[in-house]
């Protein structure tokens, strides 16, 4: 993905910007699951409880 | 010196506005070359805006309580007139033709602009250690950070030049550097004090706020620019009597510097001893907050900047890394980061039928040195930026209010910040909690060596 980028990203960035991005993606996989459906984006906060 | 106490000394006439903002202008000669706090500095306009506010009075026009208060705006803030640069080599030039809503409610409020402060570039880092404008010093010592990325305001109000400026916060950005410094800063609700001509930077995360000397300076201006204002300033002895607070036994309270666990603890008994209902509470998962907001982040920072990835040379390294990052985020990632946005955010609200506000601590450590890249937690180390932002971030995906505030300092004679955060729009329950822990702590008058 990085190398088909438009423009590619930098290779001498590569090492600072892959493994990072890929630990914060698992993370948010671990999240998805579970999350319903019907769940809409967030659209600021609800006031109270 | 608060605000009151200024506005006090101008309408006994002890003082006169031009004096005060000569003294100001004084103070910023001699402390900038040091600090490094502003970026730009209008002399020549700050004294004919003093002699129009000091003829108003003489006239009997009295703007309110900031008439004539000294104010810096951070550089990502439009001024008209004033070049706003985000702290970018690329907007080094850029003079908006308005001024953002903050800055034009705050000049209606009296205020007189001295400049505009520094920042960490394009306001997307903690450490404002900018390449382009040099890195800003912490007044409690310059071999240290200011934090950020408003941390020429912090360091300008820390340092005693001015008793008021203006901030964003995206992921910490006002809370971390008055952490760092020891000043109060406020990020207020999602969307209370109006973003107009505030530089965006991640459109579902920005807040614009305010940072000042004390808890009331700060609610005195909240009170006048805020949406849906109550004009509420606590009083001379506000207290906590009933107060339910919440204090995160997870997440939280996990990797916190020893020193800054302390001051946090002490605080916590602070509010109690105060006739505060204290209770311990596990709070969902802190740690998902964080993950959502920099997926968030990322996405909509280089919606937004992406564009000025042809001039790579004008960029820092740092914010390339992130631009980058940014760009490989799949759409369907930051979809779904929103939609969990969304469930967690359900989740979190219910803490809000027992509690009436949260403690925290505002920062993991006290500030880093310059250039400083890891910090250790035991034997656990954490980049910087990612520890820095660990305890705010989760509030600005949130969108709820979070006050920063000194409670305390290290053994080296660093500020320590406490995080108080309420419900949406309960701003006025943070700012009374915060005047209370502030009379009670009884470190506002000492002062960092660079003031």
């Amino acid at each position: 993905l990085a190398a088909a980028a438009e423009p590619p990203v930098p290779e001498d960035l590569l090492p600072d910007v892959v493994p990072p991005l890929e630990k914060l993606e698992a993370a948010l996989r671990g999240l998805e699951v579970g999350t319903p459906p019907e769940t809409l984006l967030w659209n600021g906060p609800e006031d109270g409880a | 010196v608060t605000i009151q106490e200024i506005g006090a000394a101008l309408r006994a006439r002890k003082t006169s506005v031009r004096e005060l903002t000569e003294e100001t202008l004084r103070r910023v000669a001699d402390a900038n070359p040091r600090l490094n706090a502003f970026i730009t500095v209008i002399d020549a306009a700050a004294r004919a805006r003093a002699m129009a506010l000091d003829d108003e009075l003489a006239r009997g026009i009295d703007r309110g309580p900031l008439h004539g208060i000294p104010i810096a705006h951070k550089d990502n803030i439009f001024t008209r007139g004033v070049r706003t640069t985000g702290g970018s080599k690329i907007f080094a030039d850029f003079v908006p033709d308005y001024d953002a809503t903050i800055v034009s409610q705050l000049n209606d409020a009296g205020t007189n602009v001295i400049g505009k402060t520094g920042l960490h570039e394009f306001a997307y880092g903690i450490t404002s250690n900018n390449p382009h404008f040099g890195a800003i010093r912490n007044p409690w010592d310059p071999e240290r950070v200011p934090g950020g990325s408003s941390g020429g305001s912090a360091a300008a109000v820390a340092g005693r030049l001015v008793p008021l400026a203006t901030g964003s916060d995206t992921g910490g950005s006002i809370r971390i550097p008055a952490s760092f410094c020891g000043v109060v800063g406020l990020k207020p609700t999602y969307e209370r004090i109006s973003r107009i001509g505030v530089m965006p930077l991640g459109l579902t995360l920005d807040h614009a706020g305010l940072l000042a000397g004390t808890v009331r300076d700060v609610a005195l201006a909240f009170s006048l620019i805020a949406k849906h204002s109550s004009g509420y300033v606590p009083s001379p002895r506000a207290d906590l009597r009933g107060m339910r607070i919440g204090v995160p036994e997870n997440f939280f309270v996990e990797r916190i510097a020893p020193e800054v666990m302390l001051s946090f603890r002490a605080a916590v008994q602070t509010a109690a001893a105060l006739g505060a209902h204290v209770t311990e509470i596990k709070l969902p998962d802190g740690e998902a907050l964080n993950v959502v907001g920099r997926i968030a982040q990322l996405s909509e920072v280089s919606a937004l900047l992406a564009r000025y990835l042809d001039r790579r040379s004008e960029i820092g390294r740092d914010i390339l890394v992130l631009l980058e990052q940014g760009r490989l985020i799949p759409a369907i990632d930051y979809l779904n980061a929103q939609r969990v946005r969304t469930v967690l955010a359900r989740d979190f609200s219910k803490i809000w039928k027992h509690l009436d506000c949260l403690m925290t601590p505002a920062t993991p450590m006290t500030a880093p040195k310059i250039g400083e890249m890891s910090v250790a937690f035991g034997s656990f180390n954490e980049d910087v930026r990612t520890a820095a932002t660990r305890l705010t971030r989760p509030f600005n995906v949130l969108g709820w209010p979070a006050l920063a505030l000194p409670c305390g300092f290290s053994n080296a004679g660093m500020p320590i910040g406490l995080q108080v955060v309420g419900p949406p729009q309960q701003e006025d329950t943070l700012l009374q909690a915060g005047a209370a822990f502030e009379d009670a702590f009884g470190i506002v008058g000492r002062r960092p060596a660079l003031s």
